[in-house]
């Protein structure tokens, strides 16, 4: 039995990462996915102005800045117990649904797709449509997403200003209000984006598209013409001719905070959203409301001061201790739902949201790479419709406030968490206030609780489990890890505590 | 062809993905029409990681030629002086930049980050962040002051967070066709760091007669009470456009001077400090007394629309 132990590098990650295996005849037998840049973001904020969270942290990450920002706002808003204006959630909302479709896109187009067009696949009946299709600044599906997530963002710099990284909401709201010139430049953009992606990603038009129920129901429609000539179409046909829909399950419990804010019901106790989250038990098989006490994280893999089994977030501590060459691997820690391990991302999203046509794909094949790559896809479509409602309901209410400035007094000491669904999953922020300034600050992001280290039960992180049992051609060039890992969307600048590439510490075997 | 080698060190990809949003040029146009060669960038390439070491390797040992080589990202220098909190492959991103710069015709610092080390170098700076070429507002970062490149340039500051789009492709193209920059006493190019803010923002008329906002979420200017540093911050937000739609300002959002050495500054963001009833910082070479004189004959003259805030920025 040939067993070797490799590094894995990847790029197209946002960061770049090196993921260390042992493989054992070609076979990956164990994972560790290592982060090795600390730029210790929650010690910059410990001691400043609450408000300067606003724009500290969406420089955590370049991709999902405004996820960020509104977990930073949500967080010192339940602190001060601030009612937040309809107008400002919709906003709010609007910005969040524009970067997440910016995200799904350039996941898919940008870092997903280029795969396909390896040497490897030149044999593949597809690879001409593929290289017509996805090759990197010549085929036609890469170029136009360039020119279409350019597009997509003018939304959030209608309001923001600018992306990415601005600061434009506030605890009491956003800064600008909505009127018909910003409504309807918005509304340009979204139709434009939806035209094309009816026209090139579908073959087909979206709502037909969103009310596919099943998995029957959807392998039918893939096959009409319309669909079989859309990205989709080819996406799936190829990645599945890979198998890709049996590969990369992972853990099977997943997480999902709520996407959105419910504008009309948000305010005390800060739970309603309009897609609800939770936390699916993949072992039960039932889906039950999230609870945030049980979120814990683990740093006993991790160059961080060692503590005892998990800490919630508000007992957090980020404090490093650099201890290469020991059986500590990484800058992440081990975030855990009690002691589960959990994936998040798009496929928790819908799937805790009751997504009729995930749900029975998910019944009838498990999860997989493809199913998580697909659920990417799915959900641009309901930030589409859903942006498009957010600007209706801006419309129907344009002189409501979007600010209501909060009095002095309420500006008190105190803990809070903002929760939000950013574009990669679940993302936390844990605020603790004293004297008026930031006494403890824990972020929690979407990559955190994916690329996982073990936990100080020894549990492997997600990653590490999904690539159990892969088979690597190449380890020069493993391209069967790259599809796997993308598949996650995986964003190694986000976790805060946990960027870039690194190198194994090899283990005794 | 002028080969480019984009390397992110403690960075968060925001210029990166900044970079995505130019239209003129654009990045695609770059490498279509520019004459730029990409060898690599993390995010865009789709080579195997392989061939990103192997290029490394020959930029290094002198067999590939570098014109210009981006860094993205603070220099991150703990833990003591070693830099292995920012590692690739075992080795510190710190070494792999200096080793690639030696040997770059030009060193093209992008962002706030990769020039005077950014909000990772904001107290207490746990990642020991420096730039390139300056420490904050300090000459010498991993290069000391009289460091130059092989075109004998010192390391352009492509300042912001992130950079304007703009900026950075504008400033590639203009190298790539081989033409002189001139640079201001930060290293910034001064096609896009001769204009402030503050120029264009859609709020001067409210600045023009001190008629402020104590509150965000209003119409009237920012500069007086919520920190703005627009006034005094060189960059082309409000001249050309973010995302070619808007600006910071123009939405509401104070300037932060992402520009600036001192960015992010230690006080309170969205407060402008005072010495009595006048701003501590002051508009680039305004004088005091003069300001304060100019101000209150300024807000005596204010029409009553400027005073009830009706104009819409």
């Amino acid at each position: 039995m040939a067993r070797i132990e490799v590094n894995l590098e990847l790029n197209r990650v946002e960061g770049d990462l090196t993921i260390g295996v042992t493989l054992e005849d070609g076979v990956v037998v164990d994972a560790r996915t290592v982060g090795s840049l600390y730029r210790g973001f929650e010690q910059i904020l410990v001691g400043r102005t609450p408000r300067d969270a606003m724009v500290i942290t969406p420089r955590v990450c370049g991709i999902c800045g405004t996820a960020h920002l509104y977990a930073a706002v949500l967080a010192l808003e339940q602190i001060w117990r601030l009612p937040v204006p309809a107008n400002a959630t919709r906003i709010r909302n609007l910005c969040l649904m524009a970067e997440g479709i910016q995200n799904d896109l350039r996941q898919t187009f940008l870092f997903f797709t280029p795969d396909f067009c390896h040497p490897r696949y030149s044999g593949h009946p597809l690879f001409e449509r593929l290289m017509a299709a996805f090759e990197p600044f010549k085929g036609e599906l890469h170029r136009e997403t360039l020119t279409m997530t350019r597009r997509v963002l003018e939304i959030v710099a209608h309001f923001g200003g600018q992306w990415p990284h601005s600061s434009y909401m506030l605890p009491g709201g956003v800064v600008t209000p909505p009127d018909a010139r910003r409504l309807l430049a918005c509304r340009a953009v979204l139709d434009e984006l939806r035209e094309w992606y009816e026209r090139r990603i579908l073959g087909a038009p979206l709502e037909e598209w969103l009310a596919l129920a099943s998995a029957t129901e959807l392998f039918a429609w893939l096959e009409r013409p319309g669909p079989a000539a859309g990205a989709l179409g080819l996406m799936c046909a190829f990645t599945r001719s890979l198998e890709m829909h049996r590969l990369g399950a992972g853990t099977p419990h997943m997480i999902s905070f709520g996407a959105w804010c419910d504008p009309q019901r948000w305010g005390p106790p800060y739970d309603a959203h309009l897609a609800p989250g939770g936390f699916y038990d993949g072992d039960s098989g039932q889906v039950s409301p999230l609870d945030q006490g049980l979120i814990n994280e683990h740093v006993r893999y991790s160059w961080f001061k060692p503590y005892t089994g998990g800490r919630h977030p508000y007992q957090g501590e980020t404090i490093p201790d650099f201890q290469p060459g020991t059986d500590r691997y990484t800058w992440a820690k081990a975030p855990r739902y009690g002691d589960r391990v959990v994936q998040t991302g798009p496929l928790a999203e819908l799937y805790i949201a009751g997504d009729p046509l995930i749900r029975d794909l998910h019944a009838a094949e498990g999860g997989s790479a493809w199913l998580r790559q697909f659920a990417r896809v799915r959900r641009a479509a309901v930030q589409l419709v859903r942006a498009r409602d957010m600007l209706d309901e801006l419309a129907a209410h344009l002189d409501e406030p979007h600010f209501l400035a909060p009095a002095a007094e309420a500006e008190i000491d105190g803990q809070g968490c903002g929760l939000v669904m950013a574009a990669r999953g679940a993302l936390g922020h844990w605020v603790e206030l004293k004297d008026g300034v930031v006494e403890r600050y824990q972020i929690v992001t979407p990559t955190a609780w994916n690329a996982s280290p073990r936990d100080s039960a020894g549990e492997m992180g997600h990653w590490e489990r999904s690539l159990i049992g892969l088979r690597v051609e190449d380890p020069d060039d493993p391209v069967e890890v790259g599809h796997l890992i993308r598949s996650h969307d995986p964003c190694l600048v986000c976790t805060v505590h946990f960027l870039e590439s690194g190198r194994r510490l090899r283990l005794a075997p | 062809m002028a080969t480019l080698f984009w390397l992110q060190t403690g960075a968060c990809g925001g210029d990166s993905l900044a970079i995505l949003s130019a239209e003129s040029p654009s990045v695609e146009q770059l490498f279509s029409s520019h004459g730029v060669e990409l060898l690599w960038h993390p995010s865009l390439s789709h080579h195997a990681m392989r061939h990103h070491d192997e290029l490394i390797e020959r930029i290094v040992s002198g067999r590939q030629s570098l014109d210009i080589l981006c860094v993205e990202g603070s220099i991150v220098t703990a833990p003591r002086g070693t830099g292995l909190y920012d590692s690739y492959q075992g080795r510190a991103k710190m070494e792999i930049a200096r080793e690639l710069a030696v040997r770059a015709g030009v060193v093209v610092a992008m962002g706030t980050c990769a020039a005077f080390g950014g909000v990772h170098a904001a107290t207490p700076n746990p990642g020991d962040c420096i730039g390139l070429q300056f420490d904050r507002a300090q000459p010498g970062g991993l290069f000391a002051p009289d460091w130059r490149s092989q075109r004998g340039l010192p390391v352009i500051n492509v300042a912001g967070c992130p950079a304007h789009p703009h900026a950075m492709t504008q400033t590639l193209a203009w190298l790539a066709a081989g033409l002189p920059l001139k640079l201001d006493e930060l290293n910034r190019p001064l096609t896009h760091f001769s204009t402030v803010v503050h120029q264009g923002c859609t709020r001067n008329e409210y600045h023009e007669y001190d008629i402020e906002d104590h509150q965000p979420g209003g119409r009237a200017c920012l500069f007086f009470n919520l920190g703005c540093q627009g006034p005094l911050t060189r960059a082309v937000c409000n001249s050309d456009l973010w995302n070619g739609v808007s600006s910071k300002t123009r939405a509401g959002v104070p300037c932060f001077g992402c520009t600036s050495p001192d960015f992010p500054r230690d006080n309170d963001l969205f407060r402008t400090e005072k010495i009595g009833e006048v701003p501590l910082r002051l508009p680039l070479g305004v004088e005091r007394p003069r300001y304060m004189a100019y101000k209150n004959l300024a807000r005596a003259a204010a029409p009553q629309r400027v005073r009830d805030k009706e104009m819409e920025p």
